[in-house]
């Protein structure tokens, strides 16, 4: 049994034994014991990853065995640089919400329970090598945030759980049609039936599927739209900003902080190889879904009454970074530096993970200090709670992008990368960074500045509990902002390989136009 | 020397009905009577289960071939046995205390022996025989609450409209042994086949219009469900599971023998029809299932879309241009689909049974099946709760429950086939059902509870712990256990 697997049973023996609790402290108890050792145990895959990493397969940790050998399901797990920091930002968010959730009293066994579920489910799509489990888990997820959002979320609840819900499962089982497309025309063409995500998305890239250019980008659409959907990516963000508002904090902080994650991460382990033989026109229709999320964001936040809407809709934005990303990264082009733009987007998936915690969670502070989230009523908060305004703005400008926050190192990153093949998209995205500066500064400017609203009553300071999280993740941010090193170099490791190898994407990159510039 | 060994199944369940019923006439404390049931049924499921993977084990050679055992039968027989065992179980508990309970637990085991002789039916008329045995004991059984007027009017809808369908049934099964002379199904498919004349002429569509009607009716598929809401809703809730999970399933046996083997020749005309009826029938139960107001009758709506899933697989098999690989994977899921919602779908019905009994014995209203009912249940009742959401989950097919399992290899299936369009509306259709049952689960779980903690009765938790168990079992279960009994199931039927 791998680390993996033990990381898995650790998370569901937790959920399990929290369930069967009666008080707070007990299920606060056995919720913090698995968390935190998932925490310990994804640490040591971080130490150990140069150990264990395969250099044929280039995964590590890897784990098979069988399960449904009729249909070529099997249980099979592994984690490289894309992967491994995205179970280091799952297991360190769900680690520091049970923190954050110290006096959780309403149904305190199942809400740590389904906390530990989350963290199981989340991991369980980033380290899944087979298309079976992956979507196993990836549906597994709806679960628990619909719990989440029904039973702690705010007026409007049974809306915006059964709209997440439904909307996230439309997505996902179109994108389990491209699945089946792939796995039949591999299997027809083979003779191998498999589900095996390495086998089937090499099988695609290599172009060894003698199937006709309709059903290459079916299997392409249909799986570009789950993720899409799960990142989400104007137009098809609308459940996200319900979603935000009705949930408990909790949920929000894993929903913006890991959730939207999968839709990123499945955008670089499924479809990025695929680029290359689908119609390359769908790698500009990426593109362009990062530009409409990123221009459309700061204009939809700077609309917002609701504090938490607008950190949601701030999510929504810096999603549309790694779209871009991702793909300038894969287009032709002499210039390394698209791994630049390519290790930018990973690390924008793990810079964003981390700050979008610490903004729901002041969102999250404040409403539970002050009963309220409109940014009108708000106002003069740092005479009351200094250390949460500390927080708070060292939070904000991290999001917008300020230097020495990690969310710099990964929008600079794109930017710089992703100018030389897509050099009218970046000037495009650009237009958006003095308005997404704007709705941060005045969101901060309207809550924590000005003339103290003095029907908010005698506002309380943070407590311990909500602070010591929201520092960690702060000092983690500010820290990755200075020396991005440990969690890029893994990553910029990855993106050479995909890049430069020429095992994933051809060498240079997809030529789309003669000279392969961008053709306008 | 015949071995006869693998009728034993239908041979000890028959025996125990007649046990049943002539026992029960001299005794007084007739509860004993279920456990017989029970032993009988579980005796007749382990032998079952003990053939599963053997290929043909019973060629029917002293019947003429009229019956056979092979593994088709053998899980069609699985899954009656199972609702019988799960039925028989709520039954202790709903029917402990009822003075006629020996003649429900008789015409239970002869309900059952009727579907049983069905699948195992390789002859047109034994098939009719196995199907008027379960219909007559499930009229009743549905009546058997005989002082509520729902129940009676559940029994008599589902008695005309059952006599209606065996009607046309007989009327197309008369054609087709007129056309070719033998009501063996092997025979007629070697008819058919060898006298492509025969293919064309007017008499055989007649008889597939009355026998697709006919079959129609038995698994409901829209425009023949008018009578299935009304007769899942009214009948007694156990009898509801028996009818929902087992009676339908036998009709999918008959109609897999008929169709698949026996009228495979005709398949380019019989494709149009199953694939308007499988689009109708899941779009239609489910859009209806949406909404509804009582928990019954949703679920007997959803019962209508499974079968719409389940018809996908006469669709896949008649597309000319399928390979054969995915026939028989269309095939091959649809038995697990069947035997997942089966499972499923049997418990659920038992669920709101031990829902509305726990709802009367505390609460003051006109419909305990009534979704407002269930406000709060996740505290008033929550093993109850905890496992009827698990149920649902398994029937919107939300993994890790089989019901999802199932639901994948069948919709693969239609990838396979190139049916794109088709497998675009399965799959809308089933998110399309994640809806309702949310619905209901939300009801249960951030509901306001309307009164108190209810004392949930053992016995029902137990049979829905035990479906639950089952098909959680059966999703992690290594080296696919259903599908590949499915699989060599499927290869008896299409020979492919």
């Amino acid at each position: 049994m791998g680390l993996i697997t033990i990381l898995l049973l650790v998370l569901l023996a937790g959920a399990i034994l929290s369930l069967l609790t009666k008080t707070t402290a007990q299920a606060r108890g056995v919720a913090l014991v698995s968390s935190f050792g998932a925490l310990a145990i994804s640490i040591l895959m971080y130490l150990m990853y140069d150990a264990n990493f395969n250099t044929v397969t280039h995964y590590a940790f890897e784990e098979s065995g069988t399960w449904m050998p009729s249909i070529g399901i099997g249980y099979h797990v592994g984690v490289d640089g894309i992967s491994l920091p995205m179970v280091i930002l799952a297991t360190i968010v769900c680690a520091l919400c049970t923190v954050f959730s110290w006096t959780e009293s309403k149904r305190p066994n199942q809400f740590f329970a389904l906390l530990l579920l989350m963290d199981l489910t989340l991991i369980g799509v980033f380290v899944s090598l087979d298309f079976f489990m992956f979507y196993v888990f990836w549906e597994l997820t709806l679960l628990p945030m619909f719990f989440l959002i029904g039973i702690w979320g705010g007026p409007r609840k049974d809306y915006s759980a059964i709209k997440f819900l439904i909307y996230t499962h439309i997505a996902s089982v179109l994108m389990m049609l491209g699945i089946f497309a792939l796995y039949y025309f591999h299997g027809a063409s083979t003779g191998i039936y498999t589900f095996d995500i390495p086998t089937l998305v090499n099988a695609y890239k290599d172009g060894i599927l003698p199937i006709s250019q309709f059903w290459l980008d079916f299997i392409f659409v249909t799986i570009m739209f789950g993720f899409m959907v799960k990142m989400p990516s104007v137009p098809f963000h609308t459940w996200l900003p319900d979603a935000h508002v009705e949930a408990p904090t909790i949920g929000s902080i894993i929903l913006a902080g890991v959730l939207l994650k999968m839709g990123g991460y499945g955008l670089f382990r499924v479809l990025l190889p695929m680029m290359g033989v689908a119609s390359t026109w769908f790698i500009y229709l990426i593109a362009l879904f990062g530009l409409v999320s990123i221009l459309y964001s700061p204009f939809a936040a700077l609309a917002q009454k609701d504090l938490k809407k607008l950190v949601a809709f701030s999510s929504i934005g810096h999603m549309g970074f790694i779209s871009l990303g991702v793909a300038a990264s894969v287009l032709a082009g002499m210039d390394p530096a698209r791994v630049v733009a390519h290790t930018g987007a990973m690390f924008q998936m793990f810079s964003h993970g981390i700050i979008t915690c610490v903004l729901f969670g002041c969102c999250g502070v404040i409403e539970h200090h002050t009963h309220t989230r409109i940014i009108d009523d708000l106002g003069g908060l740092t005479k009351k709670m200094p250390k949460l305004a500390i927080l708070m703005i060292v939070g904000f400008f991290a999001s917008l992008g300020l230097p020495l926050c990690s969310g710099f190192v990964a929008e600079f990153g794109i930017l710089s990368g992703s100018y030389h093949t897509m050099p009218i998209f970046v000037m495009l995205a650009a237009i958006s960074i003095p308005f997404t500066a704007g709705y941060h500064l005045w969101a901060v400017q309207r809550t924590m500045f000005g003339p103290y609203n003095e029907y908010l009553g005698d506002v309380k300071e943070i407590k311990w509990f909500e602070f010591l999280p929201l520092a960690i993740w702060t000092i983690i941010f500010v820290v990755l902002g200075i020396y991005p090193e440990p969690i890029i170099g893994m990553m910029q490791t990855t993106a050479e390989y995909f890049l430069l190898s020429g095992d994933v994407l051809p060498i240079g990159g997809i030529h789309v136009a003669a000279g392969g510039a961008f053709p306008w | 020397m015949v071995d006869y060994t693998a009728l034993l199944p239908a041979g000890i369940v028959i025996a125990t009905a007649v046990i049943v019923l002539l026992t029960g006439l001299f005794i007084e404390q007739k509860k004993i009577l279920g456990y017989i049931t029970l032993v009988g049924l579980l005796t007749s499921l382990g032998l079952v289960l003990k053939g599963w993977n053997a290929n043909v084990i019973f060629d029917g050679a002293p019947f003429y071939g009229a019956i056979v055992v092979d593994p088709f039968a053998q899980i069609f027989n699985a899954m009656f046995l199972i609702v019988g065992v799960l039925v028989a179980i709520a039954a202790l508990k709903a029917y402990g205390d009822n003075p006629r309970q020996d003649e429900f637990y008789s015409m239970m085991l002869l309900a059952t022996v009727g579907m049983m002789v069905v699948a195992m039916s390789k002859d047109l008329l034994t098939l009719f025989i196995g199907f008027e045995l379960a219909s007559i004991a499930t009229y009743a059984m549905a009546g058997f609450d005989k002082r509520d007027p729902k129940s009676i009017e559940a029994a008599l809808k589902y008695f005309l409209i059952g006599g209606l369908s065996s009607s046309l049934m007989v009327f197309g099964m008369a054609y087709i042994y007129g056309l070719t002379g033998s009501t063996n199904i092997d025979t007629i498919a070697s008819v058919f086949g060898a006298n492509p004349g025969l293919v064309t002429t007017p008499a055989i569509l007649l008889a597939m219009v009355m026998l697709i009607a006919g079959f129609g009716f038995k698994m409901a598929f829209v425009p023949f469900h008018m009578w299935a809401p009304d007769t899942y809703e009214g009948a007694p809730s156990i009898v509801s599971a028996l009818l929902a999970a087992g009676s339908k399933k036998m009709g999918f046996a008959a109609a897999f023998r008929i169709f698949i083997v026996g009228l495979v020749a005709m398949k380019v005309d019989w494709y149009i029809a199953f694939m308007i009826l499988a689009v109708l029938t899941m779009t239609v139960g489910n859009i209806l299932a949406v909404v509804q107001t009582s928990v019954k009758r949703m679920l007997a709506y959803s019962s209508i879309a499974h079968a719409g899933y389940i018809a996908v697989v006469f669709v896949v098999v008649a597309y000319w241009n399928a390979p054969d690989s995915a026939v028989n994977l269309a095939v091959t899921g649809g038995l697990m689909h069947a035997f997942s919602h089966a499972i499923g779908k049997a418990a659920a019905f038992i669920a709101v049974g031990a829902i509305a009994y726990m709802i009367l014995s505390k609460d003051k209203v006109d419909d305990p099946n009534h979704v407002s009912n269930y406000d709060g249940l996740a505290k008033r009742a929550p093993m109850t709760a905890f496992l009827f959401a698990l149920l649902l989950c398994s029937l919107a097919g939300i993994p890790p429950l089989f019901g999802f399992t199932s639901k994948f290899v069948l919709f693969l299936s239609t990838i396979e086939a190139g049916l794109l369009g088709l497998a675009i509306i399965c799959v809308l259709n089933s998110a399309l059902s994640v809806y309702y049952y949310a619905k209901v689960v939300m009801r249960m779980y951030w509901g306001e509870p309307k009164g108190e903690a209810f004392v949930e009765p053992s016995t029902y938790v137990f049979v829905l712990a035990i479906a639950v168990i089952a098909l959680i079992a059966l999703f992690f279960a290594p080296g696919d256990l259903v599908y590949q009994w499915a699989e060599t199931a499927a290869h008896a039927v299409t020979g492919v």
